[in-house]
């Protein structure tokens, strides 16, 4: 199955660096969405989405709220969902993973843990 | 027998007036004091109100400040990006044409042992041939080439792992920011009580709102991989719950995470 992922996240020099990585890391079918809201919006226009990789700060709708959109979606709960964020704390750590994220990256990171944590989440799925 | 009940009245009077008197001299340094006191606190009082008028106004200056800095440094990290992948694109090229040297030496290689093998005779000059083409030397310099290539793309990898913080600290000015509007807020509120009698209308003087939800105060540019450290552990943790349990994880087996974690 072709991957198609989409980066979230509100800043635009992390967008380019994820994506900058996907690439590296031999991944090149990617969309971008500046918040959850246009994550939700994206993913409800284009099936063929099928990998999440987002932030948690952002405005509107937050990479949290985002997760748990997701998730309460019948459709798209099963997609998978990588989140790469500044917030390194347990407390953090534990909430995502209570939302159900799939794996969960601190800033900064480097294009090999982003593929570890890929594969990490298409071996488990 | 009235007159001198009145002048006992007149003398308790008197003697009330005398305590008063007496009350009055132990008083009057006292409500001097108190005058004093505030001949010397009002001008005090009405610096303290000019300067929180004046800092309160140089207040959103500093946020729209921060906010230039924000931007500053995302136009300037997105040029040094555009640089970055210029570069990358520039390298892949390079390999590719070090790649297309490294096939033509093999293929010289092979056309010399072909002709060799088809003119037996030829075969000293064809080494000296061999010789003089320096195929090894010039084969190991493409080798050592593709190395410093390979260096130039780790650093650029490292370069852009690096711009990260540029984002880590916009969430740690918007922080400063987000604090800014809150003492600005405090403080106006307090000038309003300040002027209350006068008046005073507050000058549209407002800091830009941070949205609390777009940053994280505790962010920071931390590369030692402790923090990834963490998360790796209690997702395992959470991976190994879920397989126990037929992929749940409730808030008991969150506790426990917690608990487990310390």
């Amino acid at each position: 199955m072709a991957l198609k992922f989409l980066v979230v996240d509100d800043s635009v020099t992390m967008r380019r660096i994820v994506a900058n990585s996907l690439k590296s890391i031999g991944y090149d079918n990617f969309v971008e969405a500046s918040d959850g809201k246009e994550a939700l919006t994206k993913l409800n226009s284009d099936d063929s989405i099928n990998f999440v990789i987002t932030d948690w700060n952002m405005p509107e709708v937050s990479g949290l709220e985002l997760v748990r959109a997701i998730r309460s979606d019948e459709k798209r709960q099963a997609i998978p969902i990588l989140m790469v964020t500044t917030r390194g704390l347990k407390e953090d750590i534990l909430e995502a993973l209570q939302a159900k994220v799939n794996n969960y990256i601190v800033k900064p990171f480097t294009p090999q843990i982003l593929r570890e944590k890929i594969e990490q989440i298409l071996a488990s799925a | 027998m009235e007159n001198k009940l009145s002048m006992e009245q007149v003398f308790e009077k008197l003697g009330d007036l005398k305590q008063f008197f007496i009350f009055g001299q132990k008083i009057v340094p006292l409500f001097k004091k108190i005058i004093d006191f505030m001949t010397d606190i009002v001008p005090l009082l009405e610096n303290v109100n000019n300067s929180i008028q004046d800092t309160t106004s140089k207040i959103p200056k500093a946020a729209h400040q921060i906010n230039s800095v924000t931007s500053a440094t995302e136009i300037a990290t997105s040029e040094i990006l555009d640089i970055v992948d210029s570069m990358s694109n520039d390298m892949t090229k390079i390999k590719n044409e070090l790649s297309d040297l490294k096939n033509g030496f093999l293929n010289q290689r092979v056309a010399l042992d072909a002709f060799a093998q088809k003119v037996p005779a030829s075969s000293e000059t064809l080494e000296e041939l061999k010789s003089n083409l320096s195929i090894d030397e010039l084969e190991s310099k493409v080798i050592s080439l593709e190395e410093v290539i390979n260096k130039i793309e780790l650093d650029a990898t490292n370069i852009t792992i690096s711009l990260q913080v540029q984002d880590i600290t916009a969430q740690q000015l918007a922080s400063v920011n987000h604090l800014i509007h809150s003492v600005q807020e405090k403080l106006s509120s307090l000038m309003v009580d300040f002027n209350k009698q006068e008046g005073f209308v507050l000058l549209d003087t407002e800091t830009p709102k941070v949205d609390p939800k777009v940053f994280n105060p505790n962010a920071k540019y931390d590369r030692s991989e402790a923090h990834q450290s963490v998360a790796d552990q209690l997702i395992e943790q959470a991976k190994r719950n879920n397989n126990d349990n037929g992929n749940k994880t409730s808030q008991e087996e969150i506790d426990k995470l917690f608990r487990n974690n310390g």
